[in-house]
């Protein structure tokens, strides 16, 4: 049997496995625990508690931080300050609109399962670094469900719950999603965004460009299926939008240069537009395995802390 | 009801067919269809439809256009004319009068001969349906009927003695013609023209509109006639006889000197005689009596014979009279005479008193063994068990005779509870008064209009008790004009009061001679009994309750032994069509204790008054006025459109429609199967 470690990371993700096992919990663990395996330095640095300093007593602070010893020598109150308070909140944000139910033949997942499985396997990560993540997302009657971050032990069984329940429903809700987000997101976060951002780019730009400017730091996840990147398709059929329901009825032979040329141009334009602003941009194939994310999402999170 | 694009049938027919036929349409999914989520990316590319098309299932698109041909023929062929198709121009009703008074000079005969001549002269450009004017008239040849089968039923008529309504005729006819096809719409009356039929319904609001009716011509005002009628038979009890009294009413119209009568009794002939007419009114009341045993179940006959008589079938007059069983009655009164007229020696085999001590009320209350009647002295009302003792026999429906003899507070209050009121007495009313009007017609009294049992207004009240109700029926009022002896009907139990005791201060009835067979007709009036009547009219429906605990299964019409009719008992009623035929016939209840019922049928004596009308004045009544009428476009456009009767006789119709349905479920069934092999 051939050692985990030793092993590339493709090697690591069967997706007939992750198919087999039942529950967002299981699959987290493995997508994450997988990945880890195969790291050569740990991401677990521990959680640090280390003191940082002192400030006086305020009439309702928590007495449990009080320092007893220094009030027993000095016989002054004050409160102990760590560097726990200095930790940045976690959001996983996860577009659910129609267009994220789409599961081409080559698929493992459908993308929203897909992103369901990486934003998991990122908070069961965040949770056992000690860290608080939360959860916007929109459900089918498109009504805001919103998880407030904690680090807290039942945190993980609750965004689990929330995210089980996300299903692809309604039309383009990106938008949405993100006036949502700013609207909710108040303290400086790190928001892990998930979608395949198939929506005119005018209204998008502009909201990440607020929540930039609000001075939280973004990390976006496009999901995308290996049918939207190249086409494949021979047979003419009746294409049929899945968020608009309009129909077109389509020659794939003829149409898929015109097709390659504007979705690459499109990509291109959301390549520059993230450079811009800053934000890290990784590309999620439904298809493939998704350890690219999670080394993105590894490594800004260590830059971050 | 007429058919046409107007009428809610066929929208509800249109949207019965359409519904599904959308529903497959709509469930059809297009092929080759890709849910996709990056459609902004391609361009639409409209393919170029080749030619020419290829079919693929030949079979499908013939179920298809052959449902589509199918269902256009079935709504197109009642408007469809063909060369052999007729137009039909005329729809006329005929009304054969098959009543009893048609009988005269063959009427019925006749008319029906005319009837089946016409029918067969009708070319069929002429629509024919028939109603025969019995107690129920009823359509016995629509207009889609066979003319052979139709003229067959015809003949077979025979003559009836029931009454029939021209109304409820006329209204039938009007119904078929609203259903009928013609241009003209025609009602012929093959009848006699009575004047009473028309009268009896003038003030009927006007229903025919469109319709022509033809009357016949009457030859005569009036025919000669000599008719039997209302009999009626019942027991007087005089103490030491017991006879039957029996009236019946003669009624002689035209040129008669005399007529012979018969009685026959139980099959005896009591009475062979010849009436002289005259100097003697049109009607006369015929009354006589005999001497019968109060066992004995009586049933007989009158009838009159006279020359010259136009109508037979109303001279005989049938009659019934149960047998007498003898009653129990319970007595709580002082009254001697009372006391002696309920004797055993008096009124043996007619009723057994018991006497009710006083101070024995209450065990009277916990015994619960009620007699059939109650007799009670309003005095002893001051006991409040004598008072539940008298509401428990009126609600369980048994019979009370209360005396008010005399009046206290509590009498008072408890009088007014059973809906009396009394009032203070009246100083110029005091003193004697003697009996003046009478409730003649009420079966108590009605005996006493013979003289033979003593006059009534003989008898003398004094200071009767001032009695006043709104529940009760005054049967009698004194010559001071109080009411002296009341009946009450809003208890389940019959009730009746006599503002006097009998004793001789108060009333001198105990000593005349009308007592004892007034006693005896006030406890038999009082007593529960059947009900139901004896005397019908021939056709006319017999209803039979029984009690909840009877073990009768059915009920049975016999005549002489001749089984002529059953029915079943359900939910404790037996409902049975009598005979057409006057005469006396028997109701068995197979299965159960209560014992047989001997009834009679008679011909309704309104059929007997042979006057006719010329013209009568009921028959413009019943036309709709021109203003009325419909408007003129209105007809025009329901003239043109097939009446919905027309097409649902049409049997071509109803198999064109139901293939097409069955084509649309074969084609629904192929298509679904060819969804589940792909």
């Amino acid at each position: 049997m051939q050692n985990a470690s030793n092993r590339s990371l493709a090697d690591q993700f069967d997706p007939r496995a992750l198919a087999a096992l039942e529950g967002l919990d299981f699959k987290a663990r493995y997508v994450m625990e997988g990945f880890l395996s195969g790291l050569h330095e740990s991401p677990f640095h521990g959680y640090s508690v280390e003191f940082s300093d002192y400030r006086n007593y305020q009439p309702g602070d928590d007495l449990r931080h009080l320092d007893w010893k220094l009030y027993a020598r000095t016989d002054r109150l004050c409160i102990k300050r760590y560097l726990l308070e200095t930790n940045v909140q976690f959001y996983v944000v996860c577009d659910t609109s129609a267009s994220m139910g789409y599961r081409g033949s080559r698929a493992w997942e459908t993308k929203l399962g897909c992103a369901r499985i990486i934003s998991a396997a990122m908070t069961w990560f965040l949770l056992n670094q000690n860290d608080a993540a939360g959860l916007i997302a929109f459900d089918e009657k498109n009504e805001t469900r919103f998880v407030r971050p904690s680090s807290r032990s039942t945190q993980f069984g609750l965004m689990l719950r929330e995210m089980e329940k996300l299903q692809p429903a309604g039309g383009a809700s990106l938008v949405n999603l993100l006036t949502q987000t700013a609207r909710l997101v108040h303290r400086r976060s790190v928001i892990l965004f998930f979608s395949d951002l198939l929506e005119p780019s005018a209204e998008v730009e502009l909201y990440f460009k607020q929540l930039r400017f609000h001075g939280h730091e973004c990390l976006v996840f496009q999901v995308l299926d290996p049918d939207e990147i190249d086409f494949p398709f021979t047979e003419s059929h009746l294409f049929e939008d899945m968020e608009t329901g309009a129909r077109r009825q389509v020659s794939p032979a003829n149409a898929r240069g015109k097709y390659l040329e504007r979705f690459n141009g499109f990509m291109d334009d959301h390549r520059k537009f993230f450079q811009s602003l800053e934000i890290p941009f990784c590309v999620i194939r439904n298809d493939e395995n998704p350890w690219r994310a999670l080394a993105l999402f590894l490594s800004e999170r260590k830059r971050l802390k | 009801m007429n058919f046409s694009f107007l009428n809610p049938l066929f929208w509800i027919g249109a949207l019965a067919l359409g519904a599904p036929i959308y529903l497959h349409l709509r469930r059809k999914q297009p092929q080759n269809l890709l849910p996709f989520s990056t459609l902004r990316f391609l361009d639409d590319q409209p393919q170029p439809k080749q030619s020419p098309r290829h079919l693929r299932d030949l079979f499908l698109l013939a179920l298809r256009a052959l449902a589509l041909l199918l269902l256009i023929g079935a709504f197109a062929w009642p408007f469809i004319r063909e060369a052999t198709t007729v137009v039909v121009k005329e729809s006329r009703v005929y009304i054969l009068d098959n009543s009893l008074s048609h009988q005269v000079d063959d009427g019925f005969q006749k008319d029906r001969e005319r009837l089946l001549k016409e029918f067969g002269q009708a070319g069929k450009e002429t629509q024919i349906a028939v109603v025969e004017l019995t107690a129920n008239p009823r359509a016995i040849v629509s207009f889609g009927d066979d003319h052979a089968a139709a003229a067959q039923k015809i003949q077979q008529l025979q003559p009836s003695f029931q009454r029939g309504s021209y109304l409820a005729a006329f209204r039938q006819a009007n119904t078929l013609l609203a259903n009928s096809l013609g241009e003209k719409k025609k009602i012929i009356l093959l009848g006699d023209n009575q004047e009473n039929q028309w009268a009896d319904n003038l003030n009927t609001p006007a229903f025919l509109e469109d319709v022509e009716v033809e009357i016949p011509k009457t030859k005569s005002t009036a025919r000669s006639n000599v008719s039997v009628s209302d009999a009626r038979a019942e027991r007087i009890f005089l103490g030491d006889k017991s006879l039957v009294h029996f009236t019946a009413q003669i009624i002689h119209k035209g040129k008669f000197a005399s007529a012979k009568m018969f009685l026959r009794v139980n099959g005896q002939e009591l009475l062979a005689r010849e009436i002289d007419f005259t100097d003697k009114g049109e009607n006369i009341v015929f009354q006589t009596e005999w001497e019968a045993e109060p066992s004995l179940q009586l049933s007989g006959e009158l009838s009159v014979q006279a020359e010259g008589d136009s109508l037979a079938g109303d001279n005989n007059v049938f009659f019934s009279l149960a047998p007498v069983q003898e009653g129990k009655v319970a007595m709580l009164a002082q009254s001697s005479f009372l006391k002696l007229a309920l004797s055993p020696e008096i009124m043996r085999g007619h009723w057994a008193a018991r006497f009710i001590e006083p101070t024995k009320v209450s065990s009277e209350l916990d015994a619960n063994n009620d007699a059939e009647v109650l007799c009670i002295e309003a005095s002893y009302l001051q006991s409040s068990d004598a008072r539940k003792l008298l509401w428990r026999y009126l609600s369980n429906g048994r019979g009370v005779f209360l005396m008010v003899n005399r009046v206290n507070p509590s009498t008072k209050g408890f009088l007014k509870e059973l809906g009396f009121e009394i009032l203070s007495p009246d100083p110029a009313k005091a003193g004697a008064a003697t009996f003046q009007y009478i409730f003649a017609n009420h079966p108590v009294f009605h005996p006493f209009t013979s003289p033979d049992y003593g006059n009534l207004l003989e008898i003398k009240v004094i200071d009767p008790v001032r009695l006043r109700s709104k529940q009760a029926v005054p049967l009698v009022y004194s010559d001071k004009g109080e009411p002296v002896f009341f009946q009450n009907l809003k208890q389940p139990g019959k009730m009746f009061v006599s503002a006097f005791g009998f004793e001789r201060a108060q009333t001198s009835w105990p000593v005349h001679s009308t007592f004892i067979p007034f006693l005896d007709l006030c406890l038999q009036n009082a007593r529960p009994a059947d009900t139901t009547p004896t005397s019908f009219e021939p056709g006319d429906a017999f209803a039979q309750s029984f009690p909840t605990n009877s073990t009768v299964k059915t009920l049975l019409l016999l005549k002489d032994q001749k089984e002529l009719d059953r029915a079943p008992v359900r939910n404790g009623k037996a409902q049975l069509r009598l005979p057409d035929q006057p005469g006396l016939y028997r109701l068995v209840c197979e299965g159960g204790v209560e014992p047989e019922k001997i009834i009679s049928i008679n011909p309704s004596p309104k059929e007997s008054q042979l006057i006719y009308a010329a013209a009568p004045p009921a028959l413009q009544a019943w036309q709709l006025p021109a203003s009325a009428k419909s408007s003129p476009a209105v007809q025009t456009k329901t003239m043109g459109a097939a009446s919905f009767a027309s097409i649902r006789q049409q049997r071509l119709w109803w198999w064109l429609l139901l293939i097409a349905l069955a084509g649309l479920f074969c084609e629904t069934t192929w298509t679904n199967i060819k969804r589940r092999i792909a």
